[in-house]
């Protein structure tokens, strides 16, 4: 599904985020991303999303190279997998209802379908009632619902979800986390990256854990109490 | 029309102050366009029409003499000119509708009957004839003394050459305005790109194609194209009619109408459509230029 061999990433000219990152994520498995901040998750996130390309290595995603991809390919491979931001990326101009159609839109979709499915999953994440509203007037915890339900409409292969509970409440955090282990139990492969060691302890998934830029898979014994300026 | 031209549903490009003038900027630069189209084909037209006036027409001139019976003369050349095979007819130009023509270079009330003004005969070459012009004038010149032939080539060479010139110069000026267009265009495209470039990012992260991002960009642009378009037209179309009266309020003006034919009509009803697919090419290639240096 997605396997990363000896991946190194920098920004421009600047110093590399990521350094030898090599790790396998079979189809149907559930992994977190935790680390402390400024470890490199959103930057390992952007290369899982086809946002960004490795300064060096080779990431395998699909059981396609991703950098012998020509750009016609990459929208067919993003259409594979689901993206929730940590800052929603939604359009403001669009209701919920749109922002959640948008992927089937794009892909081509009718629109019967495409607005029979929304107003379903938009139900089920609990924003029935708000499927006209723009994301302007939604709180935060709407607004990540809303992003989520925009990265799962499409059944994606692979969902990603960066600190996906960080904008809610523990119980819709928790029930989130729940709709994340439906998805993975048919098949979806799950990455979440993570704050919250609490929640990571709670599910009891493998941990991917990033520090300096360098990963190391780690049981959930081995992780830090919280992250202080030098865990662990 | 905006449903023919589609919206641009994400990106929302309607709502960006940036391209706000941008027919304001294109409904200038059609209605230059359409008055160089205008001059182009009006100037082709006339060109046209003095070439095949002035081909089959010949003036015999016969030189001002006080001391000869001018009369005699003229019935003489036009006696002659008739008698000449090839020539359809030959016919005295009265005293006064010369001086008629020359009313509006020396004025109504100018002592004309007192001018040296020589006497003229209009010809008229039948057509598909072939005349020895050369000759004709020789023969004129030996049976009316102080008679010329005056094929007027030497001038209509020089007024073609005059209006081709201005030909040249009205299709180097649209070429301009088609060149400041399309800069204008690119610069409008490229900061909407940096403008919505957040929009564009999550667009391309969930899926979608250059193709569905520069459709957007390239409908809204060659929309607002199109609508600038239509009230320069408008106005050249209005600028044309006044001159066109002005004209022909002048008494026997040296100005020629503005007449652009029915080529002239067909290219100025095609300008809001050429501009508007000039438009549609230059921000889907700007856009997908662009576009590609993203990942």
């Amino acid at each position: 599904m997605v396997r990363f061999e000896n991946v190194g990433m920098r920004y421009g000219l600047g110093p590399e985020v990521l350094r030898d990152i090599s790790f396998h994520l079979r189809p149907g498995s559930f992994h977190f991303l935790t680390g402390p901040t400024g470890a490199g998750k959103s930057s390992l996130l952007k290369l899982l999303a086809l946002s960004h390309r490795p300064s060096r290595g080779l990431i395998t995603l699909f059981n396609k190279e991703v950098s012998s991809l020509a750009r016609d390919d990459l929208p067919s491979m993003r259409r594979k997998i689901g993206v929730v931001y940590q800052d929603f990326r939604l359009l403001d101009h669009l209701s919920a209802l749109e922002n959640v159609a948008l992927p089937l839109k794009i892909a081509g979709a009718k629109n019967d379908q495409i607005y029979q499915h929304v107003a379903e999953l938009l139900e089920w994440v609990g924003l029935g009632r708000q499927v006209d509203a723009k994301p302007p007037t939604l709180s935060g915890g709407e607004k990540q619902r809303v992003a989520i339900a925009r990265a799962v409409i499409n059944r994606p292969q692979l969902l990603i979800a960066d600190e996906p509970t960080g904008s809610m409440d523990a119980e819709m955090g928790l029930r989130l986390m729940y709709l994340f282990q439906e998805l993975n139990k048919i098949g979806t492969t799950v990455v979440v990256a993570t704050h919250d060691l609490e929640l990571i302890k709670r599910f009891g998934n493998p941990v991917m854990f990033l520090k300096d830029g360098l990963l190391t898979t780690r049981v959930q014994d081995e992780l830090p109490a919280t992250f202080s300026k030098d865990p662990v | 029309m905006i449903q023919f031209f589609g919206k641009s549903a994400e990106l929302q490009l309607e709502k960006d102050v940036s391209t706000r003038y941008l027919p304001v900027v294109i409904a200038a630069m059609i209605f230059l366009a359409a008055l160089s189209i205008g001059g182009l084909f009006s100037l082709s037209n006339a060109i046209s029409d003095w070439s095949k006036t002035l081909t089959d027409n010949l003036t015999v001139e016969i030189a001002f003499d006080p001391s000869a019976d001018l009369d005699k003369k003229v019935t003489d050349a036009v006696a002659l000119l008739s008698a000449t095979p090839g020539v359809a007819s030959a016919r005295a130009i009265k005293q006064d509708e010369t001086l008629q023509l020359l009313e509006p270079f020396l004025g109504k009330n100018a002592a004309l009957g007192g001018l040296p003004i020589p006497r003229l005969v209009e010809v008229i070459i039948a057509q598909d004839s072939a005349i020895d012009l050369a000759a004709l004038n020789r023969k004129l010149a030996e049976a009316v003394p102080g008679a010329r032939l005056d094929i007027h080539r030497p001038w209509l060479d020089k007024m073609v050459l005059l209006g081709r010139s201005i030909q040249i110069l009205a299709a180097g000026i649209m070429l301009l305005i088609g060149c400041v267009t399309v800069i204008i265009v690119i610069f409008a495209v490229r900061t909407g790109l940096i403008m919505h470039s957040e929009v564009i990012q999550v667009l391309h992260l969930i899926g979608a194609r250059d193709n569905y991002i520069a459709e957007q960009f390239q409908n809204y642009f060659s929309r607002l194209s199109f609508l600038g378009a239509l009230p320069g037209l408008i106005v050249a179309i209005i600028v044309m009619f006044i001159f066109n009266f002005l004209v022909g309020s002048l008494e026997a003006s040296m100005l020629p109408p503005l007449s652009v034919g029915i080529e002239g009509t067909v290219a100025l009803m095609l300008l809001p459509f050429l501009v508007a697919l000039l438009t549609k090419y230059t921000v889907r290639r700007v856009v997908l230029k662009s576009l590609r240096r993203m990942m």
